[in-house]
């Protein structure tokens, strides 16, 4: 490689560093060093070491708050996948139609946060909303959806289901039609059935698929904030409370930014072992 | 049971399936659609009403709620800015890791990676502190760039996706041609993919047409986005169902006409980057 190519090479990414290093770089090292003091945008900024760690780890509040995230994201992921490998298999299957269907299920991705918890809060309003109006219809007891701690939290994993299901099912889709046909039209020749073919044959081989949607997922639900936010604001109580909404609270409710940030540093941590562990685990699937 | 008729009752169920899905999803937003056209009375009815006078009360009223009309224009102006400084970079950027090798492009793939997986507010904290400091709190600027931690990774990502796909002959014969990079850049790889670079654009409006957590927290009232005027009906105290639905589909509707009339292009952008990442 002669050296004026690698000079063209960083002149074409010098633009690209700049700007990440002014809205991620910077930042984050900026969060970290914070997360020593304890400056809560006022005069006071004196340097405490880890005493925001300890303070954060002994808390009740948050290690609630981590674990309702985990939740959250688990089985929102959970459900997710399932909704949308189910669809894009059901899809597949369609002649007649198929393009149309495909873009109407698409509808969901087009809407914001803020939106889809809006109309939730619309349709899911324990007095007046449609929803209960149907449950009650149909003879089955109403729910406070949002309004009580036993329910509030499944209703939002419900909410993000109905809004990024499409997702997983849009790339699934896309993955199952480009599948390689001959392996799946011996087994048809051989007798096997659409079930045998699915879990015998399709699944496999959409193995890195699965994978890749699942890590976007996980990291996507992990970092839930707009549905929160325009719903129960991480109530009653705390019972939704999720990280990022813990950081917003902390930063912009109370100014404690120092603590916000600590916060901030312990969350982008996980993700990032999570983001680490997964990419081992991809590459353990791709050479078994 | 013969083979044939086996998958034709398949195929019917899948048909079933498939239309209970289409129904589920878009209820909500025809629902949210009719409570936007209703009086606060027919929005109230128990039972709910299905025929009711259509009204267009809550549309013209977002004309006389102060700032909302300025909202919208402003989310057309950061969504501009947006994509056009992400795009702009990212097509040297993609270029220049799809075309080199160089020492630290594995640091620098690492970085875009992380800039896109890690938590908005591990950036926004900061960069509120940093704006208030220079004067860039609450402007189109200040919230245009700090989109680009997200932005600006997923455009390079989704267009080096799209580079991999010109043909390496077009661009040996461009250089034979006597064309340096950056002629190759303009007279084979833009041209050709782009479709991609368009898909890339749309995806990268949608992101930030419908984004709140950056938008909440760096501006107020000069540059505050749709999302956060949207955002403001929310509260119980708000009952003002009427405003909060016409609200949310004056916000929603450029993407999904968008979606209409973009489909291709938005599938594509989606599924090429995570099939062949």
């Amino acid at each position: 490689m002669p050296a004026s190519a690698n000079r063209a090479a960083y002149l074409l990414i010098a633009p690209a560093l700049l700007v990440l290093a002014a809205t991620s770089l910077y930042p984050a090292i900026y969060s970290f060093a914070l997360s020593f003091f304890n400056w809560n945008w006022g005069a006071r900024f004196d340097f405490i070491g880890l005493r925001n760690y300890a303070d954060l780890f002994q808390s009740a509040e948050f290690w609630q708050v981590l674990y309702q995230t985990f939740l959250f994201a688990i089985v929102a992921t959970g459900l997710e996948l399932l909704l949308g490998l189910g669809l894009a298999v059901v899809v597949d299957r369609l002649g007649f139609g198929a393009g149309i269907i495909r873009t109407l299920l698409l509808t969901p991705l087009m809407v914001s946060g803020i939106i889809v918890a809006l109309m939730s809060k619309i349709l899911l309003d324990p007095m007046l909303g449609f929803v209960n109006y149907l449950l009650i219809w149909l003879g089955l007891p109403p729910s406070p959806f949002f309004g009580t701690t036993a329910t509030a939290m499944s209703t939002i994993i419900m909410v993000d289901a109905w809004w990024q299901t499409a997702f997983v099912f849009i790339i699934v889709l896309a993955g199952l039609q480009s599948l390689a046909q001959e392996p799946i039209e011996a087994a048809r020749v051989d007798g096997a059935n659409s079930l045998q073919i699915f879990f015998r044959i399709k699944l496999p081989m959409l193995r890195g698929v699965l994978f890749t949607v699942l890590i976007f997922r996980t990291i996507d639900t992990l970092k839930v904030f707009d549905i929160i936010f325009g719903t129960t604001g991480g109530g009653p109580q705390i019972a939704t409370e999720v990280m990022q909404t813990l950081a917003y609270r902390k930063a912009f409710s109370f100014l404690q930014m120092s603590e916000s940030m600590t916060v901030m540093v312990i969350f982008s941590t996980i993700v990032l072992l999570i983001c680490l562990l997964y990419m081992r685990l991809e590459s353990f699937l791709v050479e078994v | 049971m013969g083979i044939a008729r086996r998958d034709q009752l398949e195929r019917a169920l899948a048909y079933l399936i498939s239309l209970a899905a289409i129904l589920l999803t878009l209820f909500p937003i025809v629902w949210l659609l009719s409570v936007s056209l209703k009086s606060q009375r027919d929005a109230f009815a128990v039972p709910p009403k299905l025929l009711f006078e259509p009204i267009a009360d809550h549309f013209l009223g977002l004309l006389d709620k102060p700032g909302f009309v300025d909202a919208f224009r402003n989310s057309v102006i950061v969504t501009a800015m947006g994509v056009a400084i992400a795009i702009t970079i990212a097509i040297f950027a993609a270029y220049s890791i799809h075309r080199f090798r160089f020492r630290g492009k594995q640091l620098f793939g690492a970085w875009l990676l992380l800039a896109y997986m890690l938590p908005e507010f591990l950036f926004i904290i900061p960069l509120f502190v940093l704006y208030q400091r220079i004067g860039w709190y609450d402007s189109h600027i200040g919230l245009a760039l700090a989109y680009q931690a997200h932005s600006l990774p997923f455009a390079v990502w989704l267009l080096r996706s799209f580079f991999r796909e010109v043909p390496l002959d077009l661009d040996d014969a461009a250089r034979i041609d006597g064309c340096n990079h950056l002629g190759a850049l303009r007279h084979v790889y833009i041209p050709m993919a782009a479709p991609g670079i368009a898909a890339t654009a749309i995806l990268t409006a949608i992101w930030i047409w419908n984004e709140l957590t950056i938008a909440l927290s760096l501006t107020f009232s000069e540059a505050q986005t749709i999302t956060v005027a949207v955002a403001s009906f929310r509260g119980y105290t708000s009952i003002n169902w009427g405003g909060m639905a016409a609200a949310s589909i004056v916000a929603v509707l450029p993407m999904l006409l968008f979606a209409v009339v973009a489909q291709k292009y938005i599938v594509k952008g989606l599924t090429l980057g995570s099939l062949k990442g």
